[in-house]
Order: C-alpha cells, then sequence, then structure tokens
C-alpha cells in the first residue's frame, strides 16, 4: 500500500510540475490543480502510515487491522477548499487577462519589464 | 494564561468583512463600518500587547479543544509587537482608502477584502498551529491578489497572475514541510513540536520539513533567490493596498522565520543563521542598486523593501539577543516608513493627470504641494536613517547587533549600504518635489487625502524621539524568545 502512495504521489507530483511549466496559462493552471491534488494525496499517505482501515464506521461492521488517522482527512478537506478557491480565482483571472491582453501565452504578458 | 482578547485582531476583522458585504450597496457606511473595524482591530492588538508586557503569554483554545489536539492562539511578546505593527499600518491604509479617488476603491468588494486581508495577517501572527498558519497565510494571498487584479493599473492583472502562481509554489513548500512535520511528529501544534524537537533526536524527514519551511517563508518576504515577483506585484497594486504589501505582509515571512528558529528548529538555527547573512547581504545590495537606477517612484519602493528586508535578515543571522533585537526594531519602523512613503508618492500620482508614478512624468509634480514635500523628504530621510528619525534608531540598533556577533565584514557592507539608501532617497525627492516640471504640466484638483502618511509619519517621528519604549519591548521580546520553554509551557501547560 506504501508504495502505491509513494508512485501515485510522486506521478503526479511530476505531471504536475510538468504541466506548470508550459507556457500556455491555462495548461499551467491545471498543473497548478494537479500539484495541489497531488499534495492531498501526500496528506493521505501520511495519515496511512499507521493504517488504512476507515477511522468512523461502526465497530459491527469494521475490518480487522489498525484504524487510520482521522486528522489528516480533516486537513485534506481544508486543503481542498483553499486550492479549489485558488484555482477558481486563477482561472477567473486568466480569463479576464486573455480578453484584456488577447492571449493566454505566458511569454507575451511581458508588458512589466523594466 | 486562557484569554479572550486575543480574537479580538481576527475576528473583528472578519466580522466587519461580512457586515461590509451586506452593505455593498451603501458605500459611505460600508467605508465608516471598514475604519471602525480597522480602529477596533488596533485597539485589541494594543491590548493584548499591553496584557503581555505584565508577563503573560496569552493563550485561546478556539473551541475549547485542549492542546496540543484543537487550535490554539497564541499571543507571546513576537506575535504582539508584529501584529501591533500590522494593524496600525492597516487602520492607517483603511484611513488613506476613504481619501482615495481610485476607481476600484469604490467597488463594493473592496473593503470587505481589504479587512480579510488585515484578518489574515493577524491570524497568521497569533496562531500556535502550523496548519491554521498555512490557511490564514492563503487567506491573506487570495485576498491581496484580488486586490491587485483590480487595480486601476491594467497591469496589475498580469502582476496578479504571476503573484498567484509564485506564491502557489510557496503554499506547495509549506504543504509539504506541514505534512512531513506531522509524518514525523504527529501533532500539528509548534509548541508541541518544539517540545518533541527540544531533544537531540533529528529524524530525516524534520531536517527536510526545515528546509521547506524556510523556503516557503522567504518566498514570503520575497528574499534574494525568491524576489522576482515582488516590484511587479506591489507597483501595479492600488496605492492603500501596495502600501501594505510592501510593509506589512511580506514581514509574515520575517515572522515566520524568527518562529521557526527560536521555538521550533532550535538546533538547526546557527545553519540557517550563516544562510540568512549572505542572502540578506545580496539582498541589501541587489534591492539598493535596483533601486538606484528605477526611474519609477513607486517600483524604487519596492525595490527598497527588498533591500531593507535584508537588513533584517542580516540581523536575525547574527543572531545576538542584541543584534535579534535590532532586527525586530528595525523591522516595526520599516514597516510604518514604507507605508507612509508608497501612500506619499500615490497622492502624488493621484494628482496627475495619467496617475502614474514614473520619474520622468511626475518630476516636479510636487513643487507646489509643500506639505506633501516635507513629509516625502521626513519620510525618506527616516528610510536612510538620519537621526533623529526612526530609521536611525533602527540602524543604531542593527549595528549595535553587529558589534555585538563581531560579524565585521557583514556590518561594513550593512553599514556601507545605509549610504546608497540615502541616495536614492535624495535623489527621487529632489526630483518629484524640486526640479522645475518639464513643459507644460497641469496639477489636477483634488487626489488622494494625505491624512493616513501625516500620521504614520508622525510616528516616525515620535519613535525616532522616544525610541526608549521601543527598545524595551524589542529586549523583552527577545529574552521571551531564548526561552522557549517559556512558549511551550504557556501553551501546553504544566
Amino acid at each position: 500500500m506504501n508504495i502505491l502512495f509513494a508512485l501515485a504521489t510522486g506521478i503526479m507530483f511530476a505531471m504536475g510540475v510538468f504541466q506548470l511549466l508550459r507556457r500556455d496559462l491555462i495548461k499551467a493552471g491545471m498543473g497548478f490543480y494537479i500539484l495541489f491534488t497531488a499534495i492531498n494525496l501526500l496528506f493521505l499517505a501520511v495519515g496511512a502510515y499507521n493504517g488504512s482501515v476507515p477511522a468512523y464506521v461502526d465497530a459491527s461492521n469494521r475490518p480487522a487491522g489498525q484504524p487510520s488517522d482521522p486528522l489528516v482527512q480533516a486537513l485534506i478537506l481544508t486543503a481542498i477548499v483553499i486550492s479549489f478557491g485558488s484555482y477558481a480565482l486563477l482561472l477567473g483571472l486568466i480569463a479576464v487577462s486573455s480578453r484584456r491582453f488577447k492571449t493566454v501565452d505566458s511569454d507575451e504578458l511581458d508588458q512589466l519589464k523594466g | 494564561m486562557p484569554n479572550v482578547l486575543l480574537i479580538g485582531p481576527i475576528f473583528i476583522p472578519l466580522a466587519f468583512a461580512a457586515l461590509g458585504v451586506t452593505l455593498s450597496r451603501y458605500r459611505t457606511l460600508q467605508h465608516g463600518f471598514g475604519l471602525i473595524g480597522g480602529v477596533l482591530a488596533w485597539l485589541s492588538s494594543i491590548g493584548v500587547l499591553l496584557e503581555n508586557l505584565q508577563g503573560n503569554i496569552l493563550t485561546y483554545r478556539l473551541g475549547g479543544w485542549p492542546p496540543p489536539f484543537g487550535i490554539v492562539l497564541v499571543g507571546d511578546l513576537l506575535a504582539s509587537v508584529f501584529a501591533v505593527m500590522a494593524t496600525t499600518v492597516v487602520a492607517a491604509g483603511i484611513l488613506y482608502a476613504l481619501g482615495c479617488k481610485d476607481k476600484c476603491v469604490r467597488y463594493p468588494a473592496f473593503m470587505p477584502l481589504f479587512l480579510a486581508m488585515g484578518a489574515g495577517l493577524n491570524g497568521a501572527l497569533y496562531t500556535g498551529d502550523i496548519f491554521t498558519l498555512f490557511v490564514f497565510i492563503e487567506l491573506m494571498v487570495i485576498t491581496s491578489v484580488i486586490l491587485v487584479a483590480i487595480s486601476d493599473n491594467r497591469l496589475g492583472l498580469e502582476a496578479a497572475i504571476k503573484y498567484l502562481f509564485i506564491s502557489a509554489m510557496g503554499t506547495l513548500f509549506l504543504l509539504i514541510g506541514i505534512a512531513a512535520l506531522y509524518a514525523t511528529f504527529g501533532t500539528l501544534n509548534m509548541a508541541d513540536i518544539g517540545r518533541l524537537l527540544a531533544n537531540d533526536q533529528r529524524p530525516l524527514l524534520a531536517q527536510a520539513a526545515a528546509v521547506l519551511l524556510m523556503c516557503a517563508f522567504l518566498l514570503k518576504s520575497a528574499v534574494f533567490p525568491f524576489h522576482f515577483w515582488q516590484p511587479d506585484f506591489h507597483t501595479t497594486a492600488p496605492t492603500p493596498i501596495g502600501s501594505m504589501l510592501s510593509s506589512v505582509v511580506v514581514k509574515v515571512g520575517i515572522y515566520g522565520l524568527i518562529r521557526m528558529m527560536t521555538l521550533m528548529f532550535t538546533a538547526e538555527a546557527p545553519l540557517i543563521q550563516e544562510l540568512l547573512i549572505i542572502l540578506g547581504i545580496i539582498g541589501i545590495f541587489f534591492g539598493s542598486l535596483g533601486a538606484l537606477r528605477t526611474y519609477d517612484a513607486k517600483r524604487l519602493l519596492a525595490y527598497s523593501t527588498f533591500g531593507q528586508i535584508g537588513f533584517i535578515l542580516v540581523g536575525i543571522g547574527w543572531g545576538t539577543a542584541a543584534a535579534l533585537s535590532g532586527a525586530l526594531v528595525y523591522a516595526v519602523n520599516h514597516a510604518f516608513v514604507k507605508s507612509s512613503l508608497l501612500m506619499i508618492t500615490g497622492v502624488v500620482s493621484s494628482r496627475t493627470m495619467t496617475k502614474t508614478a514614473r520619474l520622468s512624468e511626475i518630476g516636479g509634480a510636487g513643487k507646489t504641494l509643500a506639505v506633501t514635500s516635507g513629509l516625502y523628504f521626513l519620510g525618506g530621510m527616516a528610510l536612510a536613517g538620519v537621526p533623529p528619525l526612526n530609521g536611525f534608531v533602527s540602524k543604531v540598533a542593527l549595528a549595535r547587533g553587529g558589534i555585538s556577533a563581531g560579524h565585521w565584514l557583514a556590518l561594513g557592507l550593512v553599514v556601507g549600504a545605509g549610504v546608497i539608501t540615502m541616495l536614492y532617497m535624495f535623489r527621487t525627492w529632489q526630483w518629484i518635489f524640486q526640479q522645475p516640471p518639464a513643459g507644460e504640466f497641469k496639477l489636477k484638483p483634488g487626489g488622494d487625502s494625505p491624512l493616513a502618511p501625516a500620521l504614520l509619519i508622525g510616528l516616525c517621528v515620535l519613535l525616532g524621539l522616544y525610541a526608549a519604549p521601543l527598545l524595551d519591548i524589542a529586549a523583552r521580546t527577545v529574552s521571551q524568545l531564548s526561552n522557549p520553554q517559556l512558549y511551550i509551557r504557556a501553551v501546553l501547560g504544566g
């Protein structure tokens, strides 16, 4: 299980970084979101350190084994809300800037030199 | 010591922001309540500081959960000093916004966002939980990005997009660091992490966490390798917002660094300090020389912030008690000086037809503005460190720290760089206020009110003449910081 988490987090980080470095701002924005999802997965992996059985289920039908840490799941909820908000804001800004500057190419957004 | 006063500086601005949203149709009422909110937050942060000066460390458990399980707010002297600085500047910024003629100030979302930014700032300072620190920093980042994106300067949008991407990287570092700390210690409470790190065991992940947190905080205060977003972002912001960003928002990273080095990673501190001296000196020269060759009055001040943050970092890097208290005094004084200078520049550029701060266009614009000219001169000299203004006090406090650390090369470079500050501030003052305007030039009637910067400059003069209270508070803060057990005991009890 641990190796699966490690691989998944690593692949998502790689995808996110690659995508973030694209010139197209919308694709870079997607990279932004993939990176935050990778972080959420990292947090989940931290919680599954001790066990991966759901923490809050009825004692009658709980599978055997060590329960996982519920705190990280609360943290992930907070992180999802924040990253969702930032992503929505980012897409909104890109939409306005594509109308104002007539481009979504980050190399052409260079009027601030000086 | 449990005290409900602590939620004031965070909750009051948030409550007034919510009130401002409901009053979005009545601009005068909304702005009036905004100012009341800012002043109340200022008063409550002063209340916390006064309580701290009695020798107490205040704590407040949100929801009544005992630490280390619940979220706890902690008001020790370090947090309170930074918070009083932040709320003072934010209250002055709101006052400036009331007299500001920019179009974006009239948007219904402006005042609630401004107050939410203040709440995020105070929350990041007062929280004792590292994940809540992330939440409040994000609140601050998102509100400031929106405020810059709606700026009258059409390039504000470009700067906002750039900053949102870069600050996302900082957030990423911070979150990975938090995950690493949680994986190692199973707690997010800073006092608890400090307690667990106090023994000699150094798990590998904890060291990685130290590096990641440091990167995140350096990015937030725009220190050398992470600085390139700062001049764009601070220059294109509306004047009341830009003066907040360049003076108090960059100090959150400084606060985080001090907190991290004195509470959590005390054993790694010497290594971090050596790095900070180098980064600080690079920042000082890069920022000061950048300011010298910049021909835009606001951009020049943004570069100067980059340099001044370097001075503070060198002070932290020297690490002795005198140097650290010098750095604190420097941080507080710089916030007042820089915010007032940016506001005065905004006052002058609001009187020009194009509302620009380019020196080629506003050169000579201030020739008839005697009061503004005097204020800018005082502010510039305070930044350069001329007695009897507060900049002199902070330079002397910092130099005393350098002498106590015996770090002569760095001290020489720091004192030498002070001359460059003098050079560019004096040059800019002459350019705007002394030389005759080029060609046909007409001042627009009206413009922004210089009341808020006048109050801040008054504070600068006052802090220069009566420097003893601030120096005393800084010394007491450092003596409290030198014993992290005080903080840990106040939070965890026992």
